[in-house]
């Protein structure tokens, strides 16, 4: 049976309720735009029997009202972990393609005035002194054109080792975002084992944690488990990088200097665990995974491309150059020398001389023959093709890796739909649930005041005869 | 994949990413459109980027075939008209030893015809060193000024007999030169050598030596004849190799276009269509974003 004021404290409790029902729908839709927060849902619980009543006693109440029984924070662990993979393979792609977009457009090809229109003036050029051989003017229209080619091609490779530079920089300070955001993991685990302790609502810090967790999926495609105590642990290319409230560093091993610039050594990451020593890495994804794979790989490749085409160029003019004779008869020089590390290189030009170009076949004295041009002139076909082949190859890896990332970036937006279907705010939502908190709140006001009028009669009006 | 809740966020990013999509292929029209191309970087379509560079630098190799056709072709005018001029030359040499073989004539008249033998021979000299661009086009390769030179009367070939070759099409070349003993005879035993006998003949009046000479000179104008006929030959294998360069060029500028050009009605009518897309998901978004329960409560 309960007492007088047994349902009053029941409203009590109604009120109370309802007032953190409605204190988290504002929290939720104060957050409606908050990146990374996860919808908070009040759990409510009867008050009612005990579980395990006293011996021999007996519940005989009908319900002494509700209370809160949790705030629930609406995450689902597993969607977080898709999350944070598609993520890191999302800019692991966005990375690789965004450079060598970039790489792409400065060839200035298949129709602007890249290499391969160079190439076709200096066959022109040739053809040109094949038909008129004693003209000084063709002939230095010969070097002109070839100086022009040597001048694109190292543009080019300008271009690529531009990138290069840009990746090198770009790699550092993601490593340095890396080591901050697992130091700040590290922090947020710490802080939530302690709001644990103490039983504090941790939903916040969990939130923030997650976004930490995800950015640094983002950064290194490294992995995140709970580890039992509300934080989490995250492995980066198997090794650990934070352990509960410890973290450890990512550091580039060799490959870049502190200042960006390249050591010519290949590149090298390490990560060193709490308390551990620093143990190699490789096949990172994510941001520095996507960098990594350009320098370690792709960039370097696309350098040793051009030079391969600079090295062909070089080896047919100079073997055609060296089988022709010169204005006065002597046998050609050769023409074009590759040296990767010349200012600028790859391609040099040896020739300066106009009289030196050798565009006669015969030799033994000065002649008019200028099938020598047209043989250089035909040579140079491989050359062109090669190089065509080089920006096919080149183009298919971009539209390559430009489809594979649309086609992550829709499972990336699946995963995140995903989840804010599970985590996001409805404002619909929201204010339906704080008009039934509303309208709970008067109703258990009023109760409130039908009790209060009930216990008037009883105090103040019982005996009263009217 | 079934959409259990919906949530704000969730209708304001695919909002954006719809709108980005569409604006980003609005962009790619407006690319097409403002370029005249649809292939702007190898990577737009690599197959069709490799025709295209293919189908580029074999258009500049037809290009440069039509440039050396054109030169040969001047050449080839420059030779036949003086083989042309150097033939009539010969022949009227003939005639003019034929009309002292054949009248009673004084030795007067033959000097007569003599001194007129002797200007041919001269013209002929002048003839058989014809230049074109500063070459003499029957010195073959000669890096001298001059194909014969002429020394105490005799004129000897100081040229060589190198071809001038000009490629006019792919693994086509064409001799452009005739070398100067072929149209003109060995050193030795050349036109002007004959012409030089002509002339002494008639001057001494020696009948028999000026008909033997009239049948050497008949053979040196066959020679002519034979040289000039050749040059025709070339000439129209070189015309044609300019025509067909031509042709060449204009279907491969065709299949160039058709591959690296925009289609303009095309993409104007697509213009349109991601415009009218643009503007639907402008509108949709404009709408759906707007509303919500707090606008309908009291």
């Amino acid at each position: 049976m309960a007492g007088t004021f047994g349902s009053i404290n029941a409203t009590a409790s109604a009120l109370r309720y309802h007032q953190a029902v409605m204190e988290v729908a504002s929290g939720n839709i104060a957050n409606v735009a908050t990146d990374g927060y996860a919808r908070r849902r009040v759990v409510g619980e009867a008050v009612g029997a005990p579980a395990q009543p006293a011996m021999w006693s007996r519940f005989d109440g009908h319900g002494d009202g509700v209370r809160v029984g949790s705030v629930d924070r609406l995450v689902d662990p597993l969607l977080d972990s898709r999350a944070r993979r598609e993520h890191g393979t999302q800019s692991f792609l966005d990375t690789r393609a965004a450079a060598l977009a970039r790489v792409e457009s400065s060839l200035g090809e298949p129709a602007g005035e890249g290499v391969s229109s160079a190439l076709a003036d200096v066959r022109r050029a040739w053809q040109d002194l094949a038909n008129n051989p004693d003209s000084a003017a063709t002939r230095t229209q010969v070097i002109a054109t070839s100086r022009t080619l040597v001048d694109a091609v190292a543009g080019q490779r300008r271009n690529i080792e531009a990138e290069e530079g840009d990746q090198r920089a770009s790699l550092l300070a993601d490593v340095g975002e890396t080591n901050t955001l697992a130091h700040d993991l590290a922090a947020a685990n710490e802080a939530i084992t302690a709001a644990r302790l103490a039983g504090n609502d941790t939903s916040s810090l969990l939130d923030s944690r997650d976004q930490m967790a995800l950015r640094l999926a983002e950064l290194t495609g490294g992995t995140a488990v709970e580890n039992g105590q509300g934080g989490l642990d995250v492995t980066v290319g198997g090794v650990a990088l934070v352990t509960g409230g410890k973290a450890g560093t990512l550091s580039v091993a060799s490959g870049v200097n502190p200042d960006g610039t390249s050591d010519g050594q290949p590149l090298g990451l390490a990560v060193t665990p709490p308390g551990g020593t620093a143990t190699a890495v490789t096949g990172l994804r994510g941001e520095v995974g996507g960098t990594a794979d350009l320098l370690g790989g792709t960039l370097p490749a696309l350098r040793a491309g051009l030079e391969a085409v600079a090295q062909q160029v070089a080896d047919t003019v100079n073997a055609a150059h060296q089988a022709g004779f010169d204005r006065t008869g002597a046998a050609g020089q050769p023409f074009f020398a590759v040296d990767p590390s010349a200012p600028g290189g790859p391609l040099v030009l040896l020739v300066t001389d106009p009289a030196q170009v050798a565009a006669s076949a015969i030799g033994g004295g000065p002649n008019r023959d200028g099938s020598n041009g047209n043989a250089i002139a035909a040579a140079l076909a491989g050359p062109t093709s090669s190089y065509q082949q080089f920006v096919t190859g080149l183009g298919n890896d971009v539209a390559s890796v430009r489809r594979l990332a649309a086609t992550q970036q829709n499972l990336t937006d699946q995963v995140d739909g995903a989840r804010d279907q599970l985590s996001g705010v409805n404002i619909d939502e929201e204010m339906v649930t704080m008009m039934q908190s509303q309208r709970a709140y008067e109703a258990a006001a009023r109760v409130m005041t039908t009790l209060d009028s009930v216990l008037d009669t009883l105090i103040n009006r019982t005996g009263l005869v009217r | 994949m079934p959409i259990n809740r919906v949530t704000q966020s969730m209708l304001t990013d695919r909002s954006l990413t719809r709108l980005q999509g569409s604006l980003s292929r609005l962009a790619d029209i407006q690319e097409h459109l403002s370029t005249g191309r649809v292939l702007n970087r190898a990577s737009d379509n690599p197959g069709d980027a490799a025709t295209a560079m293919r189908l580029r630098a074999s258009l500049g190799e037809q290009q440069q075939y039509a440039r050396n056709a054109e030169d040969g072709q001047g050449w080839l005018a420059s030779l036949d008209s003086t083989l042309g001029s150097a033939n009539d030359m010969v022949r009227r040499a003939r005639e003019l030893g034929q009309q002292a073989v054949n009248g009673a004539m004084s030795q007067q008249s033959r000097d007569a015809l003599a001194a007129e033998v002797d200007q041919l021979r001269a013209a002929l000299v002048s003839g058989a060193n014809t230049t074109y661009v500063g070459r003499p086009v029957f010195g073959g390769t000669t890096a001298g000024s001059a194909a014969f030179t002429e020394s105490a009367g005799v004129v000897t070939f100081t040229g060589d007999t190198n071809p001038v070759n000009r490629s006019v099409a792919d693994g086509v070349v064409v001799d452009v030169s005739v070398a100067g003993p072929a149209a003109f005879g060995a050193d030795g035993d050349n036109v002007f050598d004959h012409l030089s006998a002509l002339s002494t003949a008639l001057r001494a009046g020696d009948v028999t030596a000026v008909k033997a000479g009239i049948t050497t000179l008949t053979s040196d104008s066959d020679r002519l004849v034979v040289a000039r006929a050749e040059v025709g030959a070339r000439t129209n294998r070189v015309d044609l190799a300019v025509t067909r360069a031509g042709d060449l060029e204009t279907s491969l500028t065709n299949a160039l276009a058709e591959i690296e050009n925009a289609d303009l009605p095309k993409t104007m009518v697509d213009l349109k269509m991601q415009e009218v897309a643009y503007q639907a998901s402008l509108a949709a978004t404009a709408r759906v974003l707007q509303p919500s329960l707090v606008d309908f409560l009291r």
